[in-house]
């Protein structure tokens, strides 16, 4: 009796969810693809998934749960890329979106969702265009080159620690890979 | 309970990592297509392992030490909380905390149900803190310098300042603005036999707490942040109602009193410096009427505030953070008071506290400071060493 229970209570809970998880990541794409759009400037843009490309893989650590990476290109010709990580936040994990220019110079950062309430001011767009123009060779340090945000430095330094250790990998990839 | 516990199970066995990893690959259609091969089983797994969700276990504590001059210290865990977060869905949240005072007092300090509908709207729902200055809501001891938390924080922001209600919340990237509204339970006047606030601390017995809570007439609180320019935050806060009153004197004239309580502060970071500031000001209408049924002191204006600079003295580049600091406050309960009583200068207070807060790790904080409290009494002046630790998790 009790393991039917469980089995109909997981099942009614695992459709729920599973409809959910996929309208999220949708949800992610769209925004995504919006602000390629606008960045970009243009709608008729390819996007093609490069993560496990040699030039561009890199592993995982406690600053970035998840990654993907994205080449853009409209017409045969490189645009630029899309950087698209998952780091931690107090309890949780958001997931944020960096833009590349074709020489891996960065054009815009953002953050795509934010799934706790403490610490969701790091998406403040004023905030976030600290990280504007950068390229892969710069570092960030926390309350010196990019300035802290009273009741949200857990996630402020996880953003940071995120961007620096993904600008310190595909710099040696890239460079690896010119050789 | 078994349910849970399976589950949990479940989603040890199936790897913390999977969720995450979920949500991007299927920007790829791929886990759409394995789902179409499995049996009931698999299919619960690989479900699971989709479940963008999960218990979040926290807390925080503080471990002080007070020594006023020639009288006896007083060692306490003064707070130990534990968090508790279950996250249903990307949009379905419960967070509560647990809250041990003085190890023997148990109360709940939050519980309520967010659900976000976007990054700019949430609505929730249960016992919430109200949002009222700074340390009400940021009141972790890593968060503030200091073994105690700013007086002002106790006498006219009544922190842990928690009711029950519901309302929205929610953020614009763009304004980089923060937003909450609510309505609130209120504060109780009257329990029948006798009145609940007074001169000394205002509102502060008057807290309900979320336990049994009388309530009829609704109060409303909002807070708006702005942190568009880098380094500086700021607060404009805002509580209105009426207190409630037991069934028996509800009526009664003097028995329940108006507030308006409004709070601006400020908190600034550049490099190694900070510096923090809150001006709160209440008025309260009916204390007359208050005090001539209850034989209270209540006021009909409280005000204060505190400025407080702080230097960290090691490299930016440290893992580890010292600061040293200072802090003035200046407040009066009996800012202004209603005809029938006299003004009492021992409310109106200021008090310097200076010391050091060693973050051994984030996280983890060793502090000790000394504070000279005096009133408006002349030769009031009174000198206190604190020290403490507090963890935050």
């Amino acid at each position: 009796m009790i393991s039917t229970l469980i089995n109909f209570s997981l099942a009614a809970l695992c459709f729920i969810n599973t409809s959910l998880d996929l309208e999220v990541s949708k949800a992610i794409e769209k925004r995504m693809r919006k602000e390629i759009t606008k960045v970009f400037l243009c709608k008729d843009y390819e996007m093609a998934d490069v993560t496990d490309s040699p030039s561009f893989k890199f592993k995982n650590s406690t600053y970035l749960s998840d990654h993907r990476i994205y080449k853009i290109s409209r017409l045969g010709s490189l645009l630029g890329y899309a950087f698209l990580g998952t780091a931690p936040s107090k309890t949780d994990t958001f997931e944020y979106l960096i833009l590349f220019d074709q020489n891996f110079i960065q054009m815009k950062a953002k953050v795509m969702v934010y799934r706790e309430d403490y610490g969701g001011e790091i998406s403040s767009n004023r905030w976030l265009s600290q990280f504007k123009n950068t390229s892969l060779g710069q570092r960030f340090i926390y309350g010196d080159n990019i300035s802290a945000i009273s009741g949200a430095t857990i996630s402020v330094k996880s953003m940071t620690n995120s961007i620096n250790y993904v600008y310190s990998q595909l710099q040696r990839q890239l460079a690896i890979a010119s050789r | 309970m078994n349910y849970k516990i399976f589950c949990l199970l479940l989603i040890i066995l199936v790897g913390v990592d999977a969720y995450s990893q979920n949500t991007i690959d299927s920007l790829s259609n791929y886990s759409t297509q394995n789902l179409l091969q499995i049996n009931g089983y698999q299919r619960i797994l690989q479900n699971l392992e989709a479940v963008p969700n999960g218990m979040t276990f926290g807390g925080y504590a503080e471990v002080l030490y007070n020594q006023p001059e020639s009288a006896n210290g007083e060692i306490d865990v003064q707070r130990l909380i534990l968090l508790f977060g279950y996250k249903f869905d990307d949009r379905t949240q419960f967070v509560t905390e647990v809250e041990f005072e003085h190890v023997k007092e148990v109360y709940i300090e939050q519980a309520f149900v967010n659900y976000s509908i976007n990054n700019s709207l949430n609505i929730r729902a249960g016992l919430m803190l109200v949002p009222m200055g700074i340390i009400n809501e940021y009141h972790e001891p890593t968060t503030f310098n200091g073994v105690e938390r700013p007086s002002i924080d106790k006498a006219l922001i009544p922190a842990t300042w928690r009711e029950i209600g519901m309302g929205v919340s929610g953020r614009s990237d763009a304004l980089s603005l923060r937003y909450q509204a609510y309505i609130f339970n209120g504060f109780l006047s009257h329990n029948g036999s006798d009145g609940l606030l007074r001169g000394s601390n205002g509102f502060r017995s008057g807290r309900q707490k979320g336990a049994e809570s009388v309530f009829r007439t609704p109060n409303f609180s909002m807070k708006l942040d702005f942190y568009g320019i880098n380094g500086l935050r700021l607060g404009l806060s805002g509580y209105f109602g009426k207190t409630q009153a037991a069934n028996e004197v509800f009526d009664t004239n003097g028995s329940r009193v108006g507030l308006s309580m409004l709070g601006l502060d400020a908190r600034y970071n550049y490099r190694k410096f900070t510096a923090r500031g809150q001006y709160v000001t209440s008025s309260i209408q009916d204390a007359f009427e208050y005090n001539q049924l209850t034989s209270k002191d209540l006021a009909s204006n409280m005000s204060g505030y505190y400025i407080e600079a702080a230097y960290n003295l090691l490299p930016i580049t440290n893992r580890q953070r010292l600061f040293t600091f200072v802090r003035y406050e200046n407040f009066d309960t009996h800012h202004g008071v209603p005809s029938n009583i006299i003004k009492n200068p021992s409310f109106h207070r200021k008090e310097i506290t200076t010391g050091l807060s060693y973050h051994l790790a984030p996280g983890t904080v060793f502090k000790i400071d000394y504070q000279n409290k005096s009133t408006a009494i002349v030769d009031s002046d009174r000198g206190q060493i604190n020290m403490g630790v507090g963890v935050w998790f």
